[in-house]
């Protein structure tokens, strides 16, 4: 039962790729996609259950392998690709109506999407570093696709750009993969068990300390490559702004956290064996990207790369809460993920509802969209002020957390990490208020009704969920994160 | 132990390995790029051959095979027939390091590589302690090949000597790696070896290059 749970959750998302295969038309592959999305996240929510009631699932020697932990990211990125899904329609058809997309980009556009996600899943199921690492870069050539869709010859350098620099960066990882079967040649285990994670952790204790050093560094810079921790980060703006907006929204709210999955199962073999090594280095990684990522979104022109300077900053975030450890530090941190992953889901769906309205990614060129769109308006503005963290929305209550981890042990750095926060928040908020507010400007072109509803849908759900985080925190979610942190430490 | 050990012979094949990286790194002409890749592959393929025969394992022959048809063989055909050939590429002028600096700096790699993985650092046990840093310095070598070149194919060309710096790696540390990983791991550089052609051929229609410097419309 548990078995088909995990199946469902990993294949659901091949419904789009089915139908673009069988030649449908945007309608059809836009739809399949989002019943593919939302029924992968409806088994994600009965998996996690599951493995609440019963513990820890394993299957064919640790190859399957669903923890609280995987269970909690698997929920996270499932419910990014329904949404994701559901903004796809409006997308694809809208585009479609325009000729702005041949048949032949709509298909790609499914095919690729749903072996995006369905790779993403799967590598979160696995307990397998080695085939985790083979499917995160597996997903990366998917949705390199994805990147280069659209066709202009930006789109294409930017998907060059971000197939070299990953593949590079996770052939690192690839390295510190192998410096981690070697460390656990003492172990007595089967050479198929050398890579399953459980085994491992069992055992963390008796792994060689050196080379166990080397595994986590090399594999913080590699998978690091795929969260976007500066200075590893180069390839992410670019990608972000030049693939399809719900593309951008997978990319941002799914696969940056798949890597980070990665990196704290390696941190936590490190936590195990060598005590608080890795928080050091996630620290420096995390300070670095914050500090790039609010830099980088002073006076951004493009809307599309200030969202990627801002999934910088919160992988930083992340990354820090992770190294400032602790029960409230990886609290923080989990919370924080699921958060800016709905939040920066829906913003980027809003900045691609924003597109098909104006056709442009230049700040200056749109003015009042409250005015003629009152719904996307309404959540680029409320959708950015969750996204700095301000009360009544889930981010807030996550980047608190964090800060109170910070204050027991680390305050200097706490305090560098608000004055950052602070800069972020007057970058971000004066660029989007100026979209959604100000004057209106621009020309304009409405999509029919029925997509503008669909378009708008993800969106407001996006934000309702994000204001129920940050009121009331699910007792579901409160004891999957808990039970998480109990898997690894 | 005879002189003809198999770990002395892998650490030959590993020298050889190492010495065409240089090679690569010292030419210019796109022509040659492959044909040094050519070769590097089917001496790793050698390489894995006879880690396979010392240990008698069956898994390590088929690697060895694949490693042969697919690095060997079918990249650099691939490479250049749909690359070098139709985009009619010649001397590569996109260097940004002149050739003897670039060399120069590869032999500082190379001996960073051997003081940081040094053979005496090295626990017992192993086939040949020399490979694990020679593949150190073929994966910074590889490194460094992409860094200078400017042109997409030759960045292409050098992550595939990464690659293959992380194989030698592999067969010397942990030999007995599990086979689905490799296998998989394999699927993933064609199926990115693919993806990289078409992408390159795409760009080389828009752009009417694929000089990876001109590539700067998004510099921002």
């Amino acid at each position: 039962m548990t078995l088909m749970l995990v199946i469902l959750v990993c294949c659901l998302p091949l419904a789009g790729v089915i139908a673009a295969s069988a030649g449908m038309r945007a309608k059809g592959i836009g739809v399949a996609s989002a019943a593919g999305g939302t029924g992968a996240f409806a088994a994600a929510c009965a998996l996690a259950v599951r493995v609440l009631a019963d513990g820890s699932y394993a299957a064919g020697g640790g190859t399957v392998y669903i923890d609280p932990l995987s269970a909690f990211f698997v929920v996270t990125v499932s419910a990014v690709v329904a949404l994701a899904g559901i903004g796809s329609i409006s997308y694809l058809c809208v585009e479609e109506e325009r000729h702005a997309l041949s048949r032949l980009q709509l298909r790609l556009y499914g095919i690729s999407f749903g072996f995006f996600a369905s790779l993403m899943l799967a590598s979160l199921e696995t307990g397998n570093l080695g085939l985790l690492w083979v499917l995160i870069e597996a997903s990366t050539l998917a949705s390199a696709v994805l990147v280069a869709l659209e066709g202009r010859a930006t789109s294409l350098e930017a998907a060059w750009k971000y197939i070299i620099i990953s593949s590079f960066g996770v052939t690192i990882a690839l390295v510190g993969t192998l410096f981690l079967y070697y460390s656990a040649n003492e172990l007595r285990l089967s050479p198929d068990q050398r890579l399953i994670w459980p085994a491992l952790f069992g055992n963390a204790g008796a792994l060689e300390a050196a080379s166990l050093k080397l595994a986590f560094l090399l594999a913080v810079v590699g998978y690091g490559t795929k969260v976007g921790l500066a200075p590893m980060h180069t390839w992410l703006p670019d990608a972000h702004a030049e693939a399809p907006s719900p593309a951008s929204a997978m990319l941002s709210a799914a696969l940056l956290n798949t890597g980070m999955y990665a990196i704290i199962r390696f941190k936590a073999l490190t936590n195990a064996q060598l005590g608080s090594y890795g928080n050091g280095i996630l620290l420096v990684f995390g300070f670095a990207s914050i500090a790039i990522g609010a830099l980088f979104m002073v006076r951004r022109r493009n809307f599309k790369r200030l969202f990627a300077y801002s999934s910088v900053e919160h992988m930083g975030i992340i990354a820090v809460a992770l190294g400032f450890g602790g029960v409230l530090g990886i609290y923080g941190a989990l919370l924080h993920t699921i958060n800016h992953a709905i939040g920066k889901c829906m913003l980027f769906l809003t900045s691609g509802e924003v597109m098909l309205r104006y056709r442009t990614t230049i700040v200056n060129d749109i003015g009042g969209v409250m005015g003629p769109a009152p719904v996307v308006g309404t959540a680029l503005l409320l959708g950015s002020i969750a996204i700095l963290g301000s009360p009544p929305f889930g981010l807030f209550l996550s980047e608190f957390t964090i800060v109170r981890a910070g204050f027991t042990g680390h305050a200097g750095l706490t305090f560098l990490l608000l004055a950052l926060l602070v800069v972020a928040f007057v970058a971000f908020a004066y660029t989007t208020a100026s979209m959604a507010l100000g004057k209106e400007h621009g020309e304009l072109l409405l999509p029919s009704a029925p997509l503008r509803f669909i378009g708008g849908l993800p969106l407001v759900v996006g934000l309702l969920a994000l204001l129920l985080l940050g009121l009331w925190i699910p007792s579901g979610v409160n004891t999957l994160i808990l039970r998480s942190i109990g898997a690894i430490t | 132990m005879t002189i003809f050990s198999e770990a002395v012979l892998l650490d030959l094949l590993s020298v050889a390995i190492l010495l065409l990286t240089f090679a690569c790194l010292g030419s210019k002409l796109f022509d040659r790029y492959v044909a040094y890749y050519a070769l590097q592959s089917i001496v790793l393929s050698a390489a894995i051959a006879l880690v396979a025969y010392y240990l008698g394992a069956w898994d390590l022959w088929a690697l060895a095979v694949i490693t042969f048809l697919v690095k060997g063989v079918g990249i650099p055909v691939a490479i250049r027939r749909y690359l070098i050939i139709r985009l009619e590429l010649k001397r590569d002028v996109a260097i940004s390091t002149g050739i003897s600096t670039s060399l120069i700096i590869g032999a500082l790699l190379t001996a960073f590589a051997y003081f940081a993985v040094s053979p005496s650092s090295l626990p017992d046990g192993l086939i040949a302690t020399s490979s694990v840093s020679l593949s150190t310095a073929i994966i910074l070598l590889g490194g460094l090949c992409m860094v200078v070149r400017r042109n997409t194919v030759a960045q292409l060309i050098g992550w595939l000597i990464l690659e293959n710096g992380v194989f030698l790696g592999a067969i010397a540390l942990v030999a007995t790696f599990p086979f689905i990983v490799e296998a998989g791991i394999f699927l993933d550089l064609v199926a990115g070896v693919l993806i990289m052609l078409t992408f390159v051929s795409g760009l080389a229609h828009r752009l009417a290059t694929t000089n990876a410097s001109e590539l700067r419309e998004l510099r921002e």
